[in-house]
This record gives structure tokens, C-alpha cells and sequence, in this order.
């Protein structure tokens, strides 16, 4: 059995643990407030635009941008990896790990290319050593400079998607559903999707008017598209990132409360029984000395 | 066909705005265009400016920061990167950013995009400029 001394370290050492866990609960709390109001207030925004791109894919003839390009054959695929660059949220990063890697195992091998482009340090150095085609990585993405992130990957994407070096580009994130949710999501951004069930009423999708010119009006617009799909996940990741840190932190807290509990009733159960033998001790020693005497 | 146009207006923001509308009247970037229930599907890029919208009789006024416009069957899109009511903005702020994009145009050094990028501010500024004072 310890010490009284042993278990009194113990119980502190366990409640040192149960503060900063605590606090990291209350730090994700309000950063997942701050950032989920941004992220719900944007999505109208990403939903928007992918329904003007899918309205223009359904519209306009392949040829007319190289974005709208669609590949008879699907060769290389870029999945865009999303994590967090922190540990300590919790199964956030393990289920997309995870994931992913029966992913590679059951679809990946249907292309002759998969290549990677990480966006946080968890996915990145979980494949670091495993000889997957990396493509590019960024670390130390946050509530600041999400909207720079995401404007660089998005380029990136269009500059190898418009160089037929990629002929699809998957967003792989955490969706944010609510606070105690998040769905891992694969997200197919480039080719465009057309628009599914779109009226005919105005002729069999007559084309657009456009204004400025086709080209110009297309170049303005789908890079925009890409950048807002991009900007959403990124979001979503953020969120999801500070949600899922936020559970497991005040599950830890209350793991360490229950340590706490079972450790000061060991410290008095262990007190009470070190009491006793004292006791037993002088009673014997009285006892003892009163026969002699 | 319907009577009244739904007018969204979107930045990467928020949704500012979705209501029904008789007509809107946008920044083009090839100038200035109405929209009236029943026009055909068209695609255009707006450019900073003023976008107007008439609702029973009552017009509003808001400065838009460049974007796009979708219009198919009598919805109409916005989608802009910012968006200001004339009187939110704060004319001394506004000077400033004026001056301060006037100075870096006249210093200006650099390949054609980021000419572009740099009139499209000084438009924006000088819109909000006007529009504040």
C-alpha cells in the first residue's frame, strides 16, 4: 500500500493536470465560438458559388475554360489533407488518418497518381516517412490568416488543374456538424460538377448572357469558386479542430475528477487504517504495561 | 412568371441580404444594368459601385466591393467580397484610404495585374469617399 505521502503527490499532481486541462476547455470554448460564427456566417457564401459554377458546367461546353475542363479518364488525383498542427483534441486527427488510409488501400489505387497537399502538421508528419507523393505542405494555419491559406492552396489547385497536371482535386476535412459532431468529408472540387436538377424551363439550359465576354467573365469567376470551396473547408477544419479539443478537454477534466475522487478516498482510507494501527499500537503498549507492572 | 425578384446578397462573410425585390440595378463591369422579373439567364462580373435595389416603391443604396451576379429564373445572386450601406462608412476613413491609394498609384511599379488590382482600389476608394461625404 503507498504512502500517505505518496498518494498526497499523487492527488496534486492529478489536480495540476485537471487545471490546465480544464483551462484548454475554456481557451478552445471561446476560439470555437469566435470561429464557428465566422464559419456559419460564410457558408451561404460557398454554397452560392458552387451553384453558379455547377450552373455554368451544366451551361457551357468544356472547351470554353480550361477549369471547366472534364477528363475522360481520371489519372492523378490531389487529395487535400486537412488536420490540425496540435495534438490534444481528441480523435480529431486519428479518424481522418484513419480513414484515409483505407482510402488509399480501397480507392486510391484506381488512379495511377495520388499525390498529397497538406494543410497541418499531423497529416503531414503521419505520412512524413510512409513514401506518399507530397505536393506541398502548409503548417501553422489559424483564425487569422485562414483567408491567405486558403487563397494560396486554391491557386495552387487551378494552376495544376488548368496544367493537366491533376485531373481531380479532393478536399478531405472534418464537417463541422455541430459541437459534439463532425463528419469526415470527401470533397470533389475540381472537375465542376454540374448543377443537378436545374430546371429545362428556360430551353434545354439555354446558355448564358454574359458580361464582360465568355473568357473573361469564366476567368473571374471560377477561380473565385475554387478559392470559396477551399476557404469553407479550411473553416471547417478550424472549427470542427476547436470543437473536437474542446469535448475531449472536458472529458479529461472529468476523467481527472474521478481520479481525484478515488484518490482521497484511498488517502483516507489509508489515513483511517494507519490511525487504527496507531491506536492498536499504544493500546497494546498500555495493556503490555500494565501486566508487567 | 413571377412579379418580384429574390435578390441574395452574399459576401465570403455573411449573407446580408435575401428579399423580395421589384428591381435591381447593378455595377456591371462593362456598365452600369437593370434587372426586371423575367430576364434570361446571365453571368456578369461587377466591378466596384453603387447596386440599387427598388422594393415597393422605396430604394436602397449599397456599395459593393466587386463580385458577380447570377440571374437565372428571376433569382438574383450577388456575390461581392464587401458590401457597405453609404451610411455606415466613416468620411475620414475613407479620405484616408483615398490618399493613401492615390500615393501608392502615383509610386505604382509592377506588371498589369496588379495595375488592375490597384484601379479596382482606387475606384472602390474613391466610391467610398464620395459616398461617406
Amino acid at each position: 500500500m503507498p504512502s500517505l505521502k505518496q498518494i498526497r503527490t499523487k492527488i496534486n499532481s492529478v489536480k495540476g493536470t485537471r487545471r490546465i486541462m480544464s483551462a484548454m476547455k475554456l481557451i478552445s470554448a471561446v476560439k470555437l465560438q469566435k470561429v464557428q460564427g465566422t464559419l456559419l456566417s460564410s457558408r451561404p457564401y460557398s454554397h452560392a458559388m458552387k451553384e453558379i459554377a455547377g450552373s455554368i458546367a451544366l451551361r457551357c461546353d468544356p472547351e470554353w475554360h480550361p477549369l471547366l475542363r472534364d477528363p475522360e479518364e481520371t489519372k492523378n488525383i490531389q487529395l487535400v489533407f486537412m488536420t490540425s498542427d496540435r495534438g490534444l483534441c481528441g480523435s480529431f486527427n486519428s479518424n481522418l488518418i484513419r480513414k484515409i488510409e483505407t482510402y488509399m488501400v480501397t480507392d486510391a489505387p484506381r488512379y495511377e497518381n495520388v499525390s498529397f497537399r497538406f494543410i497541418g502538421r499531423r497529416g503531414r508528419d503521419h505520412f512524413a516517412r510512409s513514401g506518399v507523393a507530397v505536393t506541398d505542405s502548409v503548417i501553422g494555419l489559424n483564425e487569422r490568416n485562414y483567408g491567405d491559406v486558403s487563397g494560396a492552396v486554391s491557386k495552387a489547385l487551378v494552376r495544376e488543374y488548368t496544367g493537366g497536371r491533376i485531373d481531380e482535386a479532393v478536399l478531405v476535412y472534418n464537417y463541422f456538424k455541430s459541437a459534439l459532431t463532425q463528419i469526415i468529408t470527401f470533397e470533389r472540387v475540381l472537375p465542376i460538377e454540374p448543377l443537378e436538377g436545374a430546371s429545362e424551363q428556360d430551353g434545354v439550359y439555354a446558355d448564358y448572357k454574359y458580361e464582360p465576354q465568355r473568357k473573361e467573365l469564366l476567368d473571374g469567376v471560377l477561380p473565385r469558386y475554387v478559392e470559396a470551396r477551399v476557404q469553407r473547408a479550411v473553416l471547417e477544419t478550424l472549427t470542427s479542430e476547436q470543437a473536437s479539443r474542446m469535448t475531449a478537454m472536458d472529458n479529461a477534466t472529468r476523467n481527472a475528477d474521478s481520479v481525484i475522487s478515488q484518490l482521497t478516498l484511498l488517502f483516507n482510507k489509508t489515513r483511517q487504517a494507519n490511525v487504527t494501527s496507531e491506536l492498536m499500537d499504544i493500546v497494546n503498549g498500555t495493556e503490555s504495561m500494565k501486566k508487567g507492572g | 412568371m413571377a412579379e418580384k425578384l429574390h435578390l441574395e446578397i452574399i459576401t465570403p462573410l455573411e449573407l446580408v441580404l435575401s428579399e423580395e425585390v421589384d428591381e435591381v440595378v447593378a455595377p456591371g463591369e462593362v456598365g452600369e444594368f437593370g434587372i426586371l422579373p423575367g430576364h434570361i439567364p446571365f453571368l456578369s462580373l461587377l466591378s466596384p459601385g453603387e447596386l440599387k435595389y427598388t422594393s415597393g416603391g422605396t430604394e436602397t443604396r449599397l456599395i459593393v466591393w466587386g463580385g458577380l451576379a447570377d440571374i437565372r429564373e428571376d433569382r438574383v445572386k450577388v456575390l461581392v467580397d464587401g458590401v457597405e450601406r453609404p451610411e455606415d462608412i466613416e468620411p475620414e476613413e475613407a479620405k484616408a484610404e483615398l490618399d493613401k491609394v492615390s500615393e501608392e498609384m502615383k509610386s505604382f511599379e509592377g506588371d498589369s495585374a496588379g495595375l488592375k488590382e490597384l484601379q479596382r482600389r482606387l475606384r472602390l476608394a474613391e466610391l467610398r469617399a464620395s459616398a461617406g461625404a
